[in-house]
């Protein structure tokens, strides 16, 4: 280390002016610019703190939205209709990717491979990393928590990669598909409840969203995370428990759909089903339907039906050379709006929103009200002509009958469905009075105003009731016209919901009650507590315990009397229904001058001594084209015949058989196989079945059909001793109005055999409407095929 | 202040009689400026908390992304140089300022060399070329120049103290050794420590005697290199443009810089979130272990934290300042006032960008800014001066 020698560095001193200059520039110039600064900081600091500290806890606080599970919705015995499940949004973040430098080959490979179902592919993933400056790409929606466990390890595996962030949401399912479709409604994919239940009850079903606000680091790698500010529970979605019962909503759509399908149906169908005491409605129809599971999917009828109105559309032609030409009729945005129209018309709950002229279902309105003000009794008699002058009407208004019904007692005017007796009921009981009962049966408000149109609404807990349309008070009070009345004693020139008739006729058979109807029975909250409890509601009595006593007795005669009754059909051996038809002309097809259009329908009850079921059905435009009589009688009343063949049952209520009915009805084959030929026909003998021999041996090999086939009693059963059945195949006939017993006895010639549905009360005059194995079909020997019957008493057929 | 007594009986002489050459060297002249180091000492300590408050977040989401590595990464490297600098330091306050004077063309030639070299087989960040790599250590040569304009600024000025109003000595000589750097460092690009040896070279030449004429043609010459850079480099362009126009700057890297600075700082209030309970240095902040460490400062510790530090600071300024006043000779009297200048400088500019009261501008804040070769480099200046304190002690100065 050198050592410069000291007498050479006192020869360079530091002099007065480095020293002043120092001084100058360090003391002054420096002490001075740290005064600035710090008043600089002082400002910032003091001054605009809450500026500057609002936009730091701006950015670094995080709100989150935790996903509350909507409540499920039950059936009254604790089916599940409707369930939410727990799903993953996927969502992929370019912005996070670039700043990281994530592997976005590796993600976009691990989203395609595990995403297929999804319709994610490689190529989407990769063109939605091109927004680099995004931080949310919605790669795919609702995912299964299955298909989204692989990419939460490869993100786990990445160092959390922040690329790829799943975000929980729920999926609604509704496990019986398409099974009380309006009732239940469906959900948005923003988990808002649309339409029915779903809508109504919405937010009782959400529940509440929960809340987490936390600061986060910029990146979210949770350096922050352990600093909760504030957390919030989500509170899970009530569950609804509604009155529908699953069963008996099964057994009407099953029923309603085999009817649109045997009538070809055009303009939809529906049914209720209401407990008449109470008013719970368990069971709503309205077809065509949809999937709320899929709820914006067309149903393949409906699809087919589109392709073939577009089809149609297409005319071909032939220009001036003679090319063909094809010309369409519907361009691609009408073919967009019909297929939107078609779609909401699937959401449409015919039930509920749509009102119609209930027709001859009416009477039993007019009926109940007549007796109640007693001026009809079981003793009065009408005199039917085919035709009555009216005041106010230019024409004499014709009977469905126009060879009239001649003179008839009170129940047999109402088992005619006599449009003439009932214009006599109407007038005995008077405008006034004929209004007072509409609007105590829930059918309309009378109003201040004499002027208005008058409406009313059941006030059911179901989202898109609509309201009725009756003539105001002035037109029908009108002494000097009295067509009104006279139309609407028989159900026609107004218009009411399926659903306010079929309250209205819930309360003429329960004992004279007006029930509020209502779906939802139960809404119990997460941790089981029932918050609401919906109890029956009287809206007040219209008719008396009496009255409504008779109104029974006189609906069961309609569908008993083989002879009168123009309910017939309806009639289910062993059971007592009541019910009574109604066909009403739609008005509006009429004055356009086309084709007459119908809408058929009955209501039953069930049984008529102590009904515990009410059935309305409700068919609109049946097809001309079908060669069948479009009328209540022969359409509407087998259809409820077969919904209280499956439901009464199922709902516990013995049959009751009359030895005419045992008679007739069809017979289970028993085991014959094994025995000799003599008491093998002697046991089908007992049990009402004919038999024919085949081959010479003394033991029965073989039967057709087998044990336990259900086939037309009087049958002749096919009983092998040595020889086998023919391996031949059949061709099935055509059964379509061939009665019953002619019907056992064309297939007997061919080895096949016959059963039905319906309630047998007289093979030779019941005829064959359908039969589930179509014409044509090649069928083995020993084949059963089931029809449906109707009576086809020609007396009978009319639009009543 | 400790008596510079010889209690040959004390404890502290009984050590010193350890440390071989002491006896020697004490002999030669006196012991170095206790005031000084504590002041140091108590700043390295400050500054070595603050980057591991600062800079844990970065180095544990860094740790996360690599998979290796700690939370404490950069202290830990921190703390290694701040630990080895303080070893230098008292190592560089036993050397004579002779030494120093000697060597001074060599520390320049060795820093010119470096600037070449980072030119050649630096590596980038940030599209600078700043840093020389040796194996996991990096050193950063723009840190060594500034020393090396110091010690060749002040030989020359000791030369040529008489003829600084001449072309020939006054300016010629400064301009060549000035220019050199300035137009390496340019290449690199590394403005801001082109700004500060600029400024501690015209502060020396100001204080050596410089005319005033010259001063204001070279504060001309200085503006119109400026305006130049101005045009000439983006780098400079946008950062004036956006410090002078924010909004038309929003989504440029340097506005939101400076803008979550500011975020840090109004945060802070009165008496500030904490030590240690910032929420800017999670990711939002950037560099907020190094050039943006004073925001940290002041969101965790308040206005009073900050203050407190910028008091210490200036103590230690007044320190240095105090200590070139009494130095009678002349290179070592250019030596501390080009170190206090240096430091006093980088304090100044510092605190005045992350307040936004100048454009932005990359100067890292004496002690506290993260960066091994700056506090090296530091505490050797430091070193200097105390050596320069031990051959013209406070007390004995009149």
């Amino acid at each position: 280390m050198a050592v410069q020698p000291t007498g050479r560095a006192s020869t360079q001193r530091a002099d007065n002016t480095m020293i002043s200059r120092t001084r100058w520039i360090f003391l002054v110039c420096g002490i001075a610019a740290f005064i600035l600064l710090l008043g600089r900081l002082g400002y910032l600091m003091i001054f605009k703190q809450d500026y500057y500290e609002q936009q730091a806890i701006q950015q670094t606080v995080v709100r989150q939205n935790v996903l509350a599970l909507r409540g499920t919705i039950l059936d009254s015995n604790g089916k599940i209709l409707a369930k939410s499940a727990t799903k993953d949004t996927v969502i992929l973040s370019p912005a996070d990717i670039v700043k990281n430098d994530w592997d976005l080959d590796g993600i976009a490979r691990v989203l395609a491979d595990n995403l297929a179902d999804y319709g994610v592919t490689y190529e989407q993933v990769m063109s939605l990393a091109q927004d680099q400056d995004s931080y949310y790409k919605i790669v795919a929606r609702k995912v299964d928590r299955s298909d989204t466990e692989p990419i939460r390890e490869y993100k786990n595996a990445n160092k959390g990669c922040n690329g790829i962030v799943l975000s929980p949401d729920s999926k609604r399912y509704y496990p019986y598909g398409d099974l009380a479709a309006h009732v239940l409604g469906y959900v948005g994919i923003d988990n808002d409840g649309l339409a029915g239940i779903e809508s109504q009850y919405d937010n009782v079903l959400a529940g509440g969203m929960g809340r987490v606000t936390r600061l986060s680091d910029k990146s979210s790698i949770g350096m922050l995370n352990i600093k909760y500010e504030d957390y919030t529970k989500e509170t899970a979605g009530a569950d609804v428990k509604v009155t529908l019962d699953a069963n008996i909503q099964y057994y009407l759509e099953k029923n309603l759909k085999q009817a649109v399908e045997d009538y070809d149906i055009l303009n939809g169908a529906a049914a209720i089903a209401m407990d008449p005491h109470t008013g719970a409605i368990k069971g709503m129809v309205s077809l065509g339907n949809f999937d709320p599971n899929d709820y914006q999917a067309l149903t393949e009828d409906t699809e087919a039906r589109l392709e073939e109105t577009i089809e149609d559309g297409v005319v071909e032609e032939e220009d001036e050379e003679g090319n063909p030409v094809k010309t369409r009729k519907y361009t691609d945005k009408e073919i967009e709006e019909l297929r939107t129209d078609a779609m909401f018309r699937q959401w449409r709950n015919k039930a509920l929103s749509d009102t119609y002229e209930p027709g001859s279902t009416f009477k039993i309105i007019t009926l109940a009200m007549a007796l109640e003000e007693g001026v009809v009794s079981e003793d009065t008699h009408f005199f039917c002509g085919g035709s009555t002058e009216v005041l106010g009407r230019t024409t004499p208004l014709n009977c469905w009958r126009t060879a009239g019904h001649g003179d008839q007692t009170l129940t047999q005017a109402v088992q005619h469905s006599c449009n003439v007796a009932f214009v006599d009921i109407g007038q005995r009981v008077g405008a006034r009075t004929f209004y007072r009962y509409c609007d105590a049966f829930g059918f309309l408000n009378l109003t201040q105003d004499a002027d208005a149109t008058l409406t009313a609404r059941t006030g059911v807990d179901l989202a898109g009731e609509s309201g009725s349309i009756w003539w105001s008070q002035n037109t029908f009070f009108n002494p000097e016209n009295l067509s009104q009345l006279a139309s609407a004693s028989f159900g026609q020139t107004f218009t009411v919901t399926p659903l306010q008739m079929i309250t209205a006729i819930s309360a003429c058979v329960n004992g004279g009650y007006l029930m509020k109807p209502y779906v939802v029975q139960e809404i119990t909250d997460a941790s089981g507590r029932i918050v609401e409890s919906n109890e029956p509601t009287v809206v007040r009595q219209v008719v008396s315990e009496e009255t409504s006593a008779e109104v029974r007795k006189i609906l069961e005669q309609v569908v008993s009397d083989p002879v009168d009754g123009t309910g017939h059909n309806a009639y289910v051996a062993g059971y007592r229904i009541g019910g009574k038809t109604g066909t009403s002309e739609k008005v509006a097809q009429d004055a356009a001058g086309g084709p007459k259009e119908y809408i058929v329908s009955f209501a039953g009850v069930a049984p008529a001594d102590d009904p515990r079921l009410v059935i309305l059905v409700l068919l609109d435009t049946p097809s001309s084209e079908t060669g069948m009589y479009i009328s209540g009688g022969q359409m509407g009343a087998p259809t409820v015949a077969g919904m209280f063949a499956d439901i009464l049952p199922y709902l516990g209520v013995e049959p009751q058989y009359t030895a005419a009915e045992k008679q007739f009805m069809d017979q289970v084959v028993p085991n014959i196989t094994g025995m000799t030929v003599e008491e093998a026909t002697n046991l089908l003998a007992q049990r009402g079945f004919n038999v024919r021999v085949l081959g010479e041996g003394g033991r029965v090999t073989r039967q057709l059909p087998g044990t336990g086939a259900m086939i037309a009693t009087g049958s002749a059963v096919l009983l092998y001793t040595d020889v086998e059945p023919s391996e031949d195949l059949e061709e099935m006939p055509d059964l379509s109005y061939l009665t019953y017993r002619d019907a056992r006895d064309v297939l007997a010639g061919m080895g096949l055999f016959v059963t039905t549905s319906s309630s047998v009360t007289s093979p030779e005059t019941q005829s064959v409407l359908s039969q589930n194995i179509p014409e044509g079909t090649e069928v083995e020997h020993g084949t059963v095929v089931k029809v449906t019957l109707v009576t086809t008493d020609s007396s009978m057929l009319g639009q009543y | 202040m400790p008596t510079r007594k010889r209690s040959s009986g004390s404890f502290g002489m009984q050590l010193k009689n350890l440390i071989p050459g002491w006896q020697a060297a004490s002999r030669l002249r006196g012991g170095f400026d206790i005031t000084l180091l504590m002041l140091v000492l108590i700043l390295l300590s400050l500054g070595l908390l603050m980057v591991l408050s600062s800079s844990y977040p970065r180095a544990y989401s860094q740790a996360l992304a690599s998979e290796s590595g700690s939370a404490l990464d950069y202290f830990n490297h921190q703390l290694m140089f701040a630990i080895a600098g303080v070893v230098i330091m008292y190592a560089a306050s036993w050397v004579p300022m002779s030494f120093y004077r000697q060597s001074n063309r060599l520390v320049y030639g060795f820093a010119a060399v470096m600037l070449l070299l980072v030119l050649v087989m630096g590596t980038a960040e940030n599209n600078a070329r700043r840093w020389i790599s040796l194996g996991p250590l990096s050193f950063q040569p723009s840190e060594i120049t500034k020393l090396a304009i110091i010690l060749v600024f002040a030989d020359l000025i000791a030369k040529y103290r008489a003829r600084m109003e001449t072309i020939q000595y006054g300016v010629i000589p400064f301009a060549i050794a000035l220019g050199i750097p300035i137009v390496l460092l340019f290449f690199e690009p590394h403005i801001s420590c082109i700004l500060i040896i600029s400024l501690i070279g015209l502060t020396m030449m100001v204080i050596g005697g410089m005319p005033r004429r010259y001063f204001f043609i070279g504060l001309g010459i200085v503006a119109a290199l400026g305006t130049l850079a101005f045009f000439v480099s983006t780098h400079v362009h946008v950062r004036i443009l956006a410090w002078l126009f924010p909004s038309q700057y929003a989504d440029d890297d340097i506005t939101y810089q400076v803008r979550e600075s500011l975020m840090a700082i109004g945060s802070g209030g009165l008496t500030g979130l904490g030590p240690g309970e910032g929420r800017q240095k999670y990711l939002y902040l950037p560099e907020s272990h190094n050039d943006y460490i004073f925001s940290i400062v002041c969101e965790e510790l308040g206005l009073i934290g900050a203050a407190a530090i910028i008091l210490l600071l200036a103590l230690m300024l007044l320190r240095c300042t105090q200590i070139t006043l009494h130095t009678q000779d002349r290179f070592s009297f250019l030596v501390a006032a080009g170190i206090t200048a240096h430091f006093g400088l980088q304090t100044l500019l510092n605190i005045a960008v992350v307040t936004n009261s100048l454009p932005c501008t990359g100067v890292s804040l004496p002690f506290f800014s993260y960066g091994g070769t700056a506090l090296l480099m530091q505490l050797l200046e430091m070193g200097i001066l105390l050596s320069i304190s031990r051959e013209a002690p406070l007390t004995r100065a009149g």
